[in-house]
């Protein structure tokens, strides 16, 4: 083996694991948090049903701990495990308020607007933990400055007497910086949804039903909140209780959601395995793609392997393809011993897991180095086909253009001498000697013009080009000299070099069959199959037909082959021969 | 009797104009395109119009469809394509289902200057001219088919001129015989080849090509 392929991904990937021990005390915490909730709402006697408001109370705390822990490990590069872990202690503060204890209280107070801040940008920064766009980061901020207005406000006497951060007793300025701040925060939730919404139509298809499922959920929960602090600002005090009831029971499910995401990334750690298991069989570059798009769960995935000779990315058939990306696709380089191998171009929606990208890089890693051999060869034959192609036209070009010479020249004088000829010969009818001798002279112009015809037609079937293949294989056909049978099916014109090559290959076989074959009969068909001519030439003859090199077959398979298309010989001797023609025509 | 000319090359174009002239033939417009040509017809409709194949602008089936747009649109104006190329299948697509007033000849038949006025002459009248190469490429391929093969010498000759499109005393002027035996022949040839008597020539010439056709 040589030396060990070690793709290089370019993502960028800060990761700090949480150790063991805070994960220890963090779950000690939720644990501890859970029964501390439980016990307030059971001693705190003013409470309206003290065991659905403890329930309520633990849905919205512990999930997030819980998920954000379970995040935190698994996805140690994304932030938002811990932010999620400080949104559900936030929430368990904000609950402290049951206690009375007035220090507790206090903070409990404090902390009030945290939870529906904290969610915001849980909502807003997922999946990477990070604000990736300058308008979640300004709403996310004005959101956090909204929440420390309540400290200014418990400064001016909010919830005195029991407030012990009470400076001044201003209660009516308190209670309006508290109006601000639950009209601040409703409309800064209200535009989160604004931009979650954005976000989704701007993701094009949805790589992943969770995903979009995780998005909608984020956005009603923000619409639940804002409207729950509406109600709070308005004094809707009667509908409040069911907003409250409805808001945190949706808060809870969100964690839930984003677990389910979680567990399906990890199901796509384990289509690495399988990856590696269908790289074993050596694929080819079509195969590979679709195992590493199966690998990532996303279908669009495309590998455009770098050409260093062509100077361009090719696709996995050889053709040079271009790495824009539309809205929603990204790029993420394959690179070996430092320089390009291939660029993966896959729904941006990947880019939230670069584990998952990384780890299938590396997995098929060899076999994205082996396909590109094989992509290359391809390019190469592409562009040899272009040049084959290239060249015929250049022929075919220079044949019309000669063509057209003779007709134009040659051809036309021939009849005006010929014209003349035939005018002189009615003035000399009286001489037969002098008319015997113009007779013998416009037979040798005749001769000459049939001679000049033949070559004409040698040099470029112009019947072909002027008036289609239908109509010269009808006078071809008729020229043969066994009966053939000719079935064309042909409506539309096509392109020149298809008509030419099929007239070609008529002609071809017609004359093989007069000269060879010791046929008595013959049958030429002409189909159009999708963006193919199919052209067959069948005889009863002695067979023993080759595409050899050396016969006018091999040039006619060149001919075809130049175009895209393939010829098939099949000649038993005794069985009389068979040709069939594949020729593109898109 | 009035004719028309389309021809891009101007040594044949006036070639032709004076051979047609000196035969006593009236030339009331000539053209080097098609387009002028279809516009002369439509303006004043001449016996017959004169079309070579080949026009600008792109040299190829430009006169092939001008000769189809007039035998569609002018049904009294006569058309005789001059071909460079041989070419049953272009011939059979100017007659369509008709033969009458339609002529396909080679050019070169220009230069048998009674043989060519005459073909013309018969295509203003409404009769056809199809050229004699095309009539023996067709013959020639069904001679061994059985009741061609049948036909005596003679009725071959008949059969050939019949196909150019030479009414009964043409035949009998250019074979130099009576036209009661053109008649017989004409006659016994039609019920060899299984082939209902029709009336005039034209109907006469697309039965046998088509009967040749196969």
């Amino acid at each position: 083996m040589g030396s060990r392929v070690r793709p290089e991904v370019g993502v960028e990937s800060t990761v700090t694991v949480p150790s063991r021990w805070t994960v220890v005390i963090l779950v000690f915490g939720a644990f501890l948090s859970a029964t501390v909730l439980i016990w307030l709402a059971s001693t705190n006697e003013s409470l309206n049903r003290p065991g659905l408001q403890a329930g309520l109370a633990c849905w919205i705390t512990v999930p997030y701990i819980v998920a954000g822990l379970i995040a935190w490990r698994r996805r140690p590069e994304s932030r938002l495990g811990a932010l999620m872990v400080t949104a559900g202690f936030a929430t368990f503060i904000n609950f402290l308020i049951w206690s009375d204890n007035d220090l507790l209280f206090t903070l409990g107070v404090a902390g009030q607007f945290l939870p529906p801040v904290l969610f915001l940008h849980v909502f807003l920064s997922f999946p990477s933990g990070r604000l990736e766009s300058r308008p979640d980061r300004v709403v996310v901020a004005a959101a956090y400055v909204a929440a420390g207005l309540t400290v200014l406000a418990l400064a001016l006497g909010e919830e005195a007497p029991r407030n012990v951060l009470a400076v001044v007793d201003a209660s009516r300025l308190a209670e309006a910086i508290q109006g601000l701040q639950l009209l601040m925060v409703s409309v800064l939730s209200l535009t989160g949804v604004a931009l979650l919404i954005r976000r989704r139509l701007r993701s094009g298809r949805p790589m992943r039903a969770s995903l979009g499922l995780l998005v909608d959920s984020f956005s009603l929960i923000l619409v639940m909140i804002a409207l729950l602090l509406l109600a709070g600002l308005l004094g809707w005090t009667t509908v409040q209780g069911p907003i409250r009831l409805a808001t945190f029971a949706a808060v809870g499910v969100a964690p839930i959601v984003f677990l389910i995401g979680l567990l399906q990334a990890q199901l796509g750690r384990g289509s690495v395995a399988k990856l590696m298991v269908d790289l074993g069989v050596n694929p080819g570059p079509v195969e590979l793609q679709d195992a590493v798009a199966r690998a990532l769960r996303d279908p669009s995935v495309r590998l455009a392997y770098w050409l260093p000779e062509f100077g361009s990315y090719a696709d996995v058939d050889g053709r040079e393809i271009s790495l824009e990306l539309e809205q929603g696709r990204s790029a993420t380089p394959i690179m070996r011993d430092g320089l390009p191998v291939a660029t993966l171009l896959h729904n941006s929606a990947l880019s939230a897991e670069p584990l998952l990208l990384s780890s299938v890089v590396a997995a098929a890693g060899m076999a994205i180095h082996n396909a590109r051999l094989q992509v290359e060869l391809r390019a190469r034959l592409e562009e040899l086909r272009g040049s084959r192609a290239r060249i015929l036209h250049a022929e075919q070009r220079e044949r019309r253009r000669l063509e057209r010479d003779l007709h134009d020249g040659a051809q036309h004088r021939l009849v005006g001498v010929s014209l003349e000829l035939g005018e002189l010969r009615d003035r000399v009818s009286e001489d037969p000697e002098l008319a015997a001798r113009v007779d013998e002279a416009r037979q040798e112009v005749a001769a000459s013009l049939a001679e000049l015809r033949d070559l004409a037609h040698g040099i470029h079937p112009a019947t072909v080009s002027d008036h289609g293949l239908g109509v010269a294989l009808e006078s071809l056909t008729t020229r043969a000299t066994v009966p053939v049978h000719l079935h064309a099916e042909l409506h539309d014109r096509l392109p020149e070099p298809v008509e030419l090559a099929a007239f070609y290959l008529v002609s071809e076989a017609l004359a093989n069959i007069t000269k060879h074959a010791r046929a008595s009969s013959g049958t030429v068909e002409l189909t159009r199959e999708e963006e193919r001519l199919v052209v067959e030439v069948m005889d009863d003859g002695v067979g023993g037909a080759t595409t050899e090199r050396g016969t006018g077959l091999r040039g006619l398979a060149d001919r075809i082959e130049a175009l895209g298309g393939r010829l098939q010989v099949w000649s038993p001797p005794g069985k009389g021969t068979r040709l069939r023609a594949e020729i593109p025509c898109a | 009797m009035r004719v028309m000319i389309a021809e891009d090359s101007v040594l044949l174009r006036e070639g032709l104009e004076r051979l047609l002239t000196e035969a006593g033939i009236e030339v009331t417009g000539t053209s080097d395109t098609a387009d002028k040509l279809l516009t002369l017809v439509a303006n004043d409709e001449p016996d017959a119009a004169i079309v070579d194949i080949r026009l600008p602008p792109t040299h190829t089936d430009e006169g092939m469809k001008a000769a189809l747009a007039i035998r569609a649109d002018h049904h009294d104006v006569g058309v005789v394509v001059l071909s460079q190329y041989v070419e049953v299948g272009l011939a059979m697509q100017l007659l369509g289902d008709s033969a009458a007033g339609a002529g396909y000849l080679l050019k070169d038949r220009i230069s048998n200057v009674s043989d060519f006025i005459d073909a013309v002459r018969r295509v203003a009248d409404g009769g056809s001219a199809i050229d004699p190469t095309i009539v023996s490429a067709l013959i020639s391929k069904q001679t061994n088919r059985d009741p061609l093969a049948r036909l005596t010498p003679r009725e071959g000759e008949v059969l050939a001129l019949m196909a150019e499109g030479r009414s009964n005393q043409g035949i009998a002027e250019r074979l130099v015989i009576t036209l009661r035996a053109v008649e017989k022949y004409v006659s016994s040839i039609f019920s060899k080849l299984d082939l209902a008597t029709t009336g005039s020539d034209s109907k006469r010439v697309l039965a046998v090509l088509l009967y040749l056709r196969g």
